[in-house]
């Protein structure tokens, strides 16, 4: 049940992209077997013996009451962070085999973020839309109405023009203040020392900087049973190709971007996770949790 | 090679259409979107190759279905010698059977001739045994058993018939549709002349059709034939009956020959005629001293030529005692009976005699005994009779009403029991007279006296038709005369009188037919001739005559009809000479004899440059007209068509090419 919920090609049924948020979302925590331990108010986490120079603030006074043993009661440590997803919405996102487009992918992997942090986790989020321009650029905020804003933004990102990762990180440097998990959503084509040396800045200031790769599986494997015009959806290019080419030297070449990608990316302390579009979100939000649990 | 319609090789010029299609124009695919060609490479060229490669068979294909198409339409042919074709020949022996081969021993010539033409052909070839006559008569399937063909020839004897060309050479035509491969017709025959069609067209044969004619003729030979004979098929009296015959000589010298008539296989009479070379006489015998029933009599000439069969002419006469006829009158009235019985014996040869009787003394008369009644323009009939009358004409009998003046105050006519619904004197009228309008020639009495025509009637009683037919009215739409069936009889009404004070007709040529015809039918008498030709056809029996068995006895004593066509057929074909025995229909019993059609007896045989023209070899010196049955047509080319093949190739190479497109078309459908 769960599971039908977090397929993409069920979620292009439902409209609303909050509600399809909250259907991932929702549908994702009850699907975890242990309590999450997430929270944001402050919660007890362990008693320590008190030693000199302790604040004596921190002292149970229940306990050393029945006890007469002073202890200190420690909490976890209430952190909002900040969550920036940037996303790619060249016409390359439009591209789809089957129901879903990559941008409909992306858009629902970044509502599914917006709606975990802003609703469960109180967490700031915003978002940058760019192409080969910054399009929009929603400050990262927990003001009430905040997710509202970022799912509409969301929901009129239409792809256009090509990716051109430079100018939108470097405007994005700008508006960076505090630290926080930068998202960054594409379909990541170009290469891949471009695309690292472009996104390290992020790194340099602090940012966890997570790459989602979202690709078509006709991208990764193409299958042609005749000699076809292909058309670049962003330089509008032709080209014909053979389905000899496309079943062998393409792929090769894919694969080695891929892996290239990823070798750069974790090299330069970023995240990297590739996301095809026939596979369900969850993936996506545990991937983000679990950097999330980790690093703070 | 040669093309049949060679303008139809133009639409080869289609074969650029595929070639257009396949390697001229680019190929254009349908574009497809993909998000990014960073990791394609441009192979345009393979592409190409590799499609071409791919679709090479399919444009072979369509290049063979186009390139076929134009082929079959041109109708493409190639020119084989006959001797090349000789495996794929028939051999078609066709032998005359007809009654000019009865003389001498032509038949057993073209028999054994027949046979060693069987015998000198290929094992493998195909052959078929006809017999011509008037008909072609197939006896056996194209076959290879050489036992079943020489058996068919031995089988084939003399016949009466007479041969036909023209039936040759149409059967030959129907047939030769259907057969693709050449033909050899080897005909052998007298090749008489008789037997030539009126137009040459009728004999013309196929092109696939080589004709060899086997002549068993010996020229034209002397021959004295009785060429016919005039003689009565029913004689009342004896010694008015007269037999004339015609005596002809065809390339005969001048000559005496003796004609004798026989009667029951008794000569009865002879005479000698002095025939001039190449001429015909007359013969006449007096007299026909026959007993009563039929005789079988026959006309014969001492010949002594190569056909006796023709010196004997049949004829069946069957004698029988005159039909008697009871005419009443007024007392008055003595011209209606004068005409009416001169008239009979005029026509009808003796075959009615006529009773006389005025009404007043009918009383007690009986019309049983008489063929028919004749009741000429009587004021009333007494009862007695008149009920006699319609006890008769319900019975079977017949009655010729004539209504003159008397019948014009009469509410009825008498016996035909219609209205009368006035008289009309013409001749106190402007008219004067008034002639006949419009007749039904189907009845004989009309046919016969030429419709009565010209004929003046100055007075006629208007009578309504009721139940009666009109076969005559006058031009004022007045019936004249109408016939009214009742019971088992009929009742002719004439709306005028027999004499000459009513009308004019006793004067006029026409009364001696129409008082003979009218007789004959009320009568039930038939004109019949006692001789018929071979292969003329037997009335049976008429429409209303369904179901009732009728019987044929040939001339062999043989029945020849099944029970079921003796139920059911209408005529019968005399196909052999000799008396026929028949019990038709209607009951009656018959006697036919039949003689062969006397054109067989001119042996004269066809013209040299006729027959090379028949041999489609018209140029041929005469003494090449016939030749022998192993040279013809070996130098002969003959047009063997390839269509069936071109369309056959043509049929595989669509088929395979919508196998082939099919596969490729549906690989490309099945892609995304």
């Amino acid at each position: 049940m769960v599971q039908r919920f977090l397929d993409p090609t069920v979620l292009t049924s439902i409209s609303s992209l909050e509600l399809v948020a909250k259907t991932v979302v929702e549908g994702f925590v009850a699907g975890l077997h242990r309590s999450p331990n997430f929270g944001f108010s402050q919660e007890f986490a362990e008693y320590q013996a008190y030693s000199p120079g302790d604040d004596l603030r921190h002292i149970d006074w229940n306990v050393f009451a029945r006890t007469e043993r002073a202890y200190l009661k420690k909490y976890r440590g209430e952190t909002n962070t900040l969550l920036t997803v940037l996303l790619d919405a060249s016409n390359s996102m439009k591209y789809t085999s089957h129901a879903v487009t990559k941008m409909d992918y992306a858009r629902y992997m970044a509502a599914s973020l917006f709606y975990l942090t802003g609703v469960t986790q109180r967490d700031a989020a915003g978002l940058i839309v760019f192409d080969d321009e910054l399009r929009e650029y929603i400050r990262p905020s927990t003001r009430q109405g905040q997710l509202h804003r970022l799912l509409s933004a969301l929901e009129h990102a239409e792809p256009r023009a090509r990716t051109d990762y430079a100018k939108p990180i470097h405007h994005f440097q700008d508006f960076l203040r505090r630290r926080g998990f930068v998202v960054i959503i594409s379909d990541f084509y170009d290469q891949p020392d471009t695309i690292v040396r472009t996104l390290e800045p992020l790194r340099f200031h602090g940012n966890e900087v997570i790459l989602f790769h979202v690709l078509d599986p006709q991208e990764i494997q193409p299958k042609l049973n005749a000699p076809s015009t292909l058309v670049d959806m962003e330089t509008q290019e032709t080209m014909e190709v053979t389905p000899d080419y496309a079943r062998t030297e393409y792929r090769a070449k894919m694969d080695a971007h891929l892996q290239a990608l990823r070798d750069r990316a974790q090299g330069a302390g970023m995240d990297y996770y590739l996301m095809v579009t026939d596979r369900p979100l969850d993936d996506a939000l545990r991937e983000y949790l679990t950097m999330r649990q980790g690093r703070l | 090679m040669g093309f049949l319609a060679p303008w139809f090789l133009a639409g080869a010029a289609a074969l650029g259409l595929p070639l257009y299609l396949h390697l001229l124009q680019r190929h254009q695919t349908t574009p497809r979107s993909f998000s990014s060609l960073m990791f394609f490479e441009r192979r345009t060229q393979s592409s190409i190759k590799h499609r071409r490669l791919r679709y090479w068979l399919l444009l072979s294909l369509r290049l063979a279905v186009l390139l076929l198409l134009a082929l079959a339409f041109a109708n493409p042919f190639i020119n084989r010698s006959a001797a090349s074709m000789a495996s794929d020949r028939l051999l078609l022996v066709v032998l005359d059977d007809s009654f000019s081969m009865r003389a001498g021993s032509r038949l057993a010539d073209a028999k054994r001739d027949a046979l060693s033409v069987l015998h000198a052909r290929k094992p493998s070839e195909r052959a078929q045994v006809m017999a011509l006559g008037s008909q072609l008569a197939v006896l056996t399937q194209a076959t290879q058993d050489a036992g079943e063909l020489r058996s068919a020839v031995e089988s084939i004897g003399p016949g009466d018939s007479r041969a036909s060309f023209g039936e040759l050479g149409r059967a030959i035509r129907a047939m030769a549709e259907g057969i693709a491969t050449p033909i050899e017709l080897d005909l052998f025959s007298d090749l008489q002349k008789s037997a030539m069609p009126a137009s040459f067209a009728e004999m013309a044969l196929p092109a696939n059709v080589s004709l060899v004619l086997h002549d068993v003729s010996k020229d034209a030979v002397p021959n004295w034939t009785i060429e016919s004979v005039d003689a009565p098929g029913q004689v009342w009296d004896p010694k008015k009956a007269r037999v004339e015959a015609v005596v002809a000589g065809y390339h005969t010298p001048a000559a005496t020959r003796t004609v004798s008539l026989a009667v029951n296989g008794k000569t009865v009479a002879m005479r000698t005629v002095a025939l001039a070379a190449n001429g015909r006489t007359s013969v006449e015998f007096q007299g026909l001293d026959v007993p009563y029933g039929f005789s079988r009599c026959e006309v014969r000439i001492d010949s002594a030529d190569i056909l006796p069969a023709d010196d004997v002419s049949l004829f069946a006469v069957e004698r029988s005692d005159p039909r008697r006829v009871l005419f009443v009158h007024e007392p008055s009235d003595s011209r209606s009976p004068l005409y009416f019985h001169a008239a009979l014996d005029a026509g009808a040869e003796e075959a009615f005699a006529m009773d006389t009787i005025a009404v007043e003394q009918t009383t007690n008369a009986n019309p049983s005994p008489y063929a028919l009644v004749v009741i000429s323009d009587v004021l009333s009939l007494p009862a007695p009779f008149e009920q006699q009358l319609q006890k008769y004409v319900q019975g079977g009998g017949s009655v010729l009403v004539a209504a003159g003046t008397s019948a014009a105050h009469r509410p009825r006519v008498p016996l035909f029991d219609e209205r009368i619904v006035g008289p009309h004197y013409y001749s106190s009228e402007g008219e004067r007279f008034l002639t006949v309008g419009a007749s039904d020639p189907s009845y004989p009495f009309v046919d016969k006296a030429g419709r009565l025509e010209g004929i003046k009637f100055y007075f006629a009683v208007s009578v309504d038709p009721g139940n009666a037919q009109v076969i005559s009215r006058l031009t004022d739409q007045t019936p004249l005369l109408l016939e009214k069936k009742m019971g088992e009889g009929r009742v002719l009404l004439l709306a005028s009188g027999l004499d000459n004070l009513t009308n004019d007709f006793p004067l006029h040529p026409s009364f001696v037919p129409f008082v003979e015809q009218t007789a004959r039918y009320l009568a039930g008498i038939e004109n019949r001739s006692g001789a018929r030709v071979v292969d003329s056809f037997l009335d049976l029996r008429t429409a209303k005559e369904q179901s009732v068995g009728v019987e044929v006895i040939d001339p062999d004593g043989r029945r020849p009809l099944s029970l079921k066509e003796a139920a059911t057929t209408k005529t019968y074909q005399l196909s052999r000479a000799g008396f026929y025995q028949l019990r038709l229909a209607n009951g009656r019993q018959d006697l036919v004899g039949v003689n062969p059609d006397r054109r067989e007896s001119d042996l004269d045989v066809m013209p040299d440059d006729v027959l090379a023209l028949w041999r489609g070899n018209a140029n041929a010196a005469p003494e090449q007209a016939l030749v022998a049955p192993s040279q013809p047509a070996q130098e002969q080319k003959k047009p063997d068509s390839l269509w069936w093949y071109a369309v056959l190739l043509l049929l595989i190479a669509a088929v395979a090419e919508s196998v082939v497109s099919s596969h490729y078309l549906g690989t490309q459908r099945e892609g995304p």
